[in-house]
């Protein structure tokens, strides 16, 4: 009982944040700026939006093109880097190898890349899957690695005592212990890899969510622009909840997964 | 009922420190269990007792004399499961339910899955956790979590159990419960236990024979058979017998935190 009014009270407080800040922007475009080709209402930005979601259709493609960039680089990221964070974790050899990449690469900022990989992949699909891909594949790299380093020693004692082979080891301890890490990676990496399709898009792409936000800023239409930034931010929110969820059904034992 | 189920020779360990002289955790311990016979050890803190346990279970290879299970050389026997330990920890896998987490000794070693999993119902039953099978360790309390660890240490049909102070982090009362229930198990199974604690009181309860430690480096100070019948009943406690070997035994452990420096040095 208690839970639950304190769980309404929190979803009153989060509608009502939401609320405060919509009716803020509301007033400072149609009192303070006043200039449509500067700020405009929530509620011009909401009639755009679903005027290019239901009357015209205008959305779709740029929706479309920009989801398939984020899938295939994301997927990629994580079957290449789960595997390769766990075998650092268990190879020094492999730790040794790719730590210094790992450092370069993860520090640079990934934008410095784009020019670079358009210029090998021409403006085609690869070089944004790559793009978006960079974006992605560290946060699940280092989590999954480190998630596998600190594994409970408890666990790994538990192990051995009972007799457990390697196989064994791996599949029952530290895969499972591994977990929680490798999805918080995940998540981090939704974030990373929506702003790796948007500077994707930014250069030389004729459609995707990143091609509408950067045309429609070059031709100061600001709903259109507005409309482009909350369909990420809208990605951005069902891709964390999809995490959630699958964090709940693969972590059971984690009860802050369920709530949140 | 031949041999002796375990056999401690002179055995020492110590940790290498680099630049000095190695730290003697324990040294020259000789003790034979035999088969059945329910053996407490207990010491001052700090004097082995954890390491001695997982030597013996082959966790951590020990610096000298010797380890004879069942007459043959731990080394030789090392790879198989005859020991089940009770970790003071419950070290129960969080991702595993209570039927899960006993499995984890039994599983995948052969048998059939259904054997093996009747085989883990069976031992939770026998710790008195029916109806708690797809529970996780998280929705179980202190006591109930070291009712799974210890059946899942009971359900590899181990030689031998090993008990690092199970009970020592549960509230008095939930402790008192788990003595009597430990009673009654090793009633129904009559397995071999090495038993340690720093609870005087407990050992003697439970134990057919004390082991006591001197302080660190440690090593036999001294044993004592447990002159009490058995089945035993929380009523032993004020037995004019169990008060004489509490008081002797505690006389026994405060001159070695004497000798260590007192209670602060520990
Ligand atoms: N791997 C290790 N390296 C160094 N010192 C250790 C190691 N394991 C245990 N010790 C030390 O050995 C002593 C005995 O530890 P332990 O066996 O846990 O004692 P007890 O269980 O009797 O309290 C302690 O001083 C502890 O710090
Ligand atoms: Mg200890």
């Amino acid at each position: 009982m208690e839970a639950l009014t304190r769980n309404l009270n929190s979803t009153i407080l989060r509608v009502g944040s939401v609320l405060a800040g919509l009716v803020f922007w509301h007033f400072l475009a149609t009192t303070v700026i006043n200039d449509t080709t500067f700020l405009v209402s929530p509620i011009v930005v909401v009639a755009t939006g679903y005027e290019m979601l239901f009357v015209n259709g205008e959305l779709y493609p740029h929706l479309f093109a920009s989801s398939w960039i984020f899938f295939y680089g994301f997927l990629l990221a994580i079957v290449a880097g789960v595997p390769l964070g766990f075998l650092m974790a268990l190879s020094q050899i492999v730790r040794d190898y790719v730590n210094p990449w790992m450092t370069t690469l993860y520090t640079t900022p990934r934008i410095a890349f784009a020019p670079v990989l358009l210029l090998w992949f021409g403006v085609g699909g690869g070089a944004k899957v790559s793009i978006v891909f960079l974006g992605c594949v560290f946060p699940i790299l280092i989590n999954s690695y480190y998630g596998m380093r600190v594994v409970n020693r408890e666990y790994v004692e538990l192990a051995r005592s009972f007799r457990l082979n390697s196989r064994a080891l791996f599949f029952k301890i530290l895969l499972p212990a591994s977990v929680p890490f490798v999805l918080a990676g995940v998540r981090l990496a939704i974030g990373r890899g929506l702003t790796g399709v948007a500077i994707a898009e930014w250069f030389g792409a004729t459609e995707g969510l990143g091609y509408l936000i950067f045309f429609a800023g070059q031709t100061l239409n600001i709903p259109t622009l507005f409309v482009g930034v909350a369909v990420f931010a809208a990605l951005g929110i069902f891709g964390f909840e999809v995490v959630r969820r699958v964090e709940a059904y693969a972590t059971p034992w984690k009860t802050d997964a369920r709530g949140s | 009922m031949a041999g002796p189920v375990l056999e401690l020779r002179n055995l020492n360990k110590e940790i290498p420190r680099p630049g000095g002289d190695p730290f003697i955790i324990f040294k020259n311990i000789n003790l034979t269990v035999r088969d059945g016979e329910f053996v407490s050890i207990v010491g001052p803190s700090g004097c082995g007792k954890t390491t001695l346990l997982r030597v013996i279970n082959g966790l951590m290879p020990h610096s000298g004399g010797q380890i004879l299970i069942d007459g043959k050389s731990a080394e030789e026997v090392n790879q198989e499961l005859l020991m089940g330990f009770v970790f003071q920890g419950a070290s129960l896998l969080p991702w595993r339910t209570s039927l899960k987490n006993v499995l984890l000794g039994v599983e995948g070693r052969g048998q059939n899955a259904k054997d093996t999993e009747q085989r883990a119902r069976k031992h939770l039953e026998l710790v008195g956790l029916s109806g708690f099978e797809n529970y996780y360790p998280h929705q179980l309390s202190g006591g109930m979590q070291q009712r799974v660890n210890l059946a899942r240490a009971l359900a590899v049909n181990p030689r031998i159990l090993l008990m690092d102070e199970p009970f020592a982090a549960l509230d008095a009362q939930t402790r008192n419960f788990m003595q009597l229930e430990l009673l009654r198990i090793w009633r129904e199974t009559r397995k071999t236990v090495i038993f340690v604690t720093h609870m005087i009181a407990e050992a003697i309860l439970l134990s057919d024979r004390v082991v006591v430690f001197t302080h660190r480096p440690g090593t036999v100070r001294s044993e004592f058979q447990v002159p009490l019948p058995r089945p035993r009943t929380m009523d032993i406690k004020s037995d004019p017998r169990f008060l004489d070997l509490e008081n002797v035994v505690w006389k026994q452990i405060e001159e070695e935190v004497n000798a260590a420096g007192g209670f602060a040095k520990l």
